[in-house]
């Protein structure tokens, strides 16, 4: 028997029987008010860079502000942008949550969970399956979000607030990037980042609409605690 | 002493006086030796040179005797002329053989700006042997010689007589009006620059090739670059890379020039000498049809710089700057200076249709050649043209499709999730 019809009878048989699981009347708290705070901080930011950077790169395509103003925009909430990812860095640096983001040391075992949470969303969230991955306060994100964020939070936006900064002002920062490859390498950089970024938050939103019911998560961000799996 | 007495030695001093005058009197007086060669030289004299021209050698006596070198006379320059020598008959190719022979006598006076002339665009394309780059006497004239202050007003002479169309373009200009009016600006008296202001009289400099006349610029203008800072990001970077005329003179044409920069020598590829291959031949292997560098070969040409087996790192510097020189002397008001940021920093925008690969030549001006403007957009180019960057203007086309390709991914996960569900929903509707 394959994985995927181990998984397939697995689900199939949870969501037989789940009308005899008990909800859980206990409520998790998973996202504690700085967290909130950065994450809510951190997508108005990301909303207003994305659409500045849109309005940048495609003045003549776009007409929501002048060039100047896109640029001005963009840079100073770059810069707040920057600011509030170094809260979020130095309060998981201090908490005991930072176990939220601890690479798996099995790589192995990893991938195993990362391919059952990706099937979950394929097969086992329509058929109405138990989530793969329990959720936990020290332990709160699934495999797929795990290392999406770890590239997002310790890749891709480091990459993306240097470039940025680079790029903001080029003389005094000529240094680094002659070191990176020159102005243009820089660019590419952020710019690919950007795009990424992009899809990140267009999947994301929608990810968050994937909870036990559509506006579950975007609860769970506003209150802090998981909502009842009733 | 008595009456007789007296009277003996008044007839006495009388008569010595009166020797001592007859005596001045034989003295002729000194010979003006100007006088001695205008005797001929008033008359119309002519030679015929080696080229089948007539040279004049009628000098103009009263202008010459109004000429600041009236004090030194015709030996004063003419030192070589001996009276048994004279007139020779030793042949003479052509004027501006003569005028290039007696180009150094000005050195024996004005040592300093002969120092100065040499190391100008003007002497280097006479080394360069160019017939009509100017020599000390195309501007000064040879006989009728003025002192500075004659070629203060607003005249445009020397430099009109080769540069008729940039003067024109100066006049027009808000430096020539100010000039013409007074020295007048918006109500402030200033001193609106002549043309050896900006681009000095004796030392001239090739402007395009270097960042001296943006310098230049700021000497007066010192407010201009913390005026800059005030609105402009990366203002620094804009006035290093973008020539001032490309938005205070904004009528001009623009382009893009990618100057080929020697990052191990720290300055501009020149031309290379007799002994090495041209640039040309250079340019003509990697594009065979001519028909202006494209990325591809544009990455071959930095590249084979830099592996020819010479240790070179060659880059290439790109510049905002207008088409022409005479555009660039058309310098408008501030108020009328290009500010839009859009101008520049979208796609299609005027300034990046037309670009450049240059080189430097042995006299410092630039020798240009076309390139494809897809040199700016190309994801090839990220290498080559590193430092040349305008978010917007050249913005990589590559990079726009990953974006939408981005866009449609990102849209096509929730469109294709929710698709998925439905199939399955009904599936299991209809078990």
């Amino acid at each position: 028997m394959t994985t995927i019809e181990m998984t397939r009878m697995e689900w199939t048989t949870t969501a037989m029987n789940q009308e005899h699981i008990q909800p859980r009347h206990e409520r998790v708290y998973l996202h504690p008010l700085p967290v909130r705070i950065w994450h809510w901080l951190n997508a108005l930011g990301f909303l207003v860079l994305i659409v500045t950077g849109f309005q940048i790169r495609y003045v003549d395509l776009m007409g929501l502000m002048s060039f100047e103003t896109a640029v001005q925009l963009h840079n100073w909430v770059g810069l707040a942008v920057v600011a509030n990812w170094f809260l979020w860095f130095i309060y998981y640096l201090f908490s005991e949550r930072a176990t939220n983001y601890h690479p798996d040391l099995n790589p192995k075992s990893f991938f195993q969970r990362y391919f059952l949470q990706a099937v979950y969303y394929g097969w086992g969230y329509f058929h109405g399956a138990e989530r793969p991955h329990k959720v936990r306060p020290s332990d709160k994100f699934n495999p797929l979000q795990k290392l999406t964020y770890q590239f997002i939070m310790f890749i891709s936006a480091p990459l993306t607030f240097l470039t940025g900064l680079m790029m903001w002002d080029v003389q005094r920062f000529q240094g680094l990037i002659d070191l990176a490859g020159g102005l243009r390498v820089v660019n590419t950089v952020h710019v690919v980042m950007f795009i990424l970024f992009v899809m990140f938050v267009l999947v994301h939103v929608y990810m968050g609409f994937l909870g036990k019911k559509p506006s579950s998560h975007y609860k769970e961000m506003v209150t802090g605690y998981e909502e009842p799996h009733e | 002493m008595d009456t007789r007495a007296k009277w003996l030695s008044l007839l006495l001093a009388t008569a010595l006086l009166a020797v001592a005058q007859a005596a001045c009197a034989a003295e002729p007086p000194p010979a003006d030796p100007d006088a001695k060669c205008l005797k001929c030289h008033s008359k119309k004299l002519k030679k015929m040179l080696g080229d089948g021209e007539t040279m004049f050698l009628q000098i103009n006596g009263e202008e010459f005797g109004q000429s600041v070198h009236s004090v030194i006379g015709c030996t004063g320059c003419h030192r070589d002329v001996a009276k048994s020598k004279h007139p020779s008959r030793a042949p003479v190719a052509s004027r501006r053989e003569y005028s290039l022979k007696h180009n150094q006598t000005c050195s024996q006076c004005h040592a300093a700006k002969q120092a100065e002339y040499q190391d100008s665009v003007h002497a280097r394309m006479v080394a360069g042997g160019s017939d009509t780059a100017p020599l000390c006497s195309d501007c000064h004239s040879s006989h009728s010689i003025q002192a500075r202050a004659a070629y203060e007003p607003v005249s445009g002479e020397p430099c009109s007589t080769c540069h008729q169309e940039i003067y024109q373009a100066y006049e027009q200009s808000v430096h020539g009006q100010a000039r013409s009016k007074g020295n007048v600006i918006r109500e402030a008296h200033v001193r609106a620059p002549i043309c050896s202001d900006c681009h000095q009289a004796h030392q001239t400099t090739a402007v395009a090739a270097s960042g001296y006349l943006r310098d230049t610029c700021l000497d007066c203008h010192d407010g201009a670059a913390v005026a800059h800072e005030q609105w402009l990001p990366n203002a620094g970077m804009h006035l290093t890379s973008v020539a001032c005329a490309a938005c205070h003179s904004p009528m001009a044409e623009r382009r893009v020039d990618l100057q080929l920069y020697d990052n191990l020598e720290q300055a501009p590829v020149s031309q290379q000498s007799e002994t090495g291959a041209p640039f040309e031949q250079q340019l003509n292997a990697i594009d065979p049809a001519g028909d202006g560098l494209d990325p591809v070969e544009l990455w071959k040409l930095v590249r084979q710089g830099s592996r020819d087996g010479q240790p070179v790192d060659v880059t290439l510097r790109g510049r905002l700057e207008v088409t022409t020189g005479v555009d660039a002397h058309r310098i408008a008001p501030s108020t009328e200076a290009v500010r839009s940021c859009e101008s520049c920093h979208q796609g299609g925008a005027e300034g990046f249709e037309n670009v450049t690969v240059s080189i430097s030549r042995p006299d410092g001006r630039k020798e240009r050649f076309e390139a494809d403007q897809k040199v700016l957009n190309s994801v090839v180019s990220v290498d080559s043209v590193g430092d040349f960057y305008l978010p917007g203007g050249t913005r990589i086309r590559l990079l726009d499709g990953l974006l939408l390709l981005a866009l449609v991914g990102g849209l096509a996960v929730p469109v294709g999730h929710m698709a998925l569900g439905r199939i399955i929903r009904r599936k299991k509707g209809k078990q």
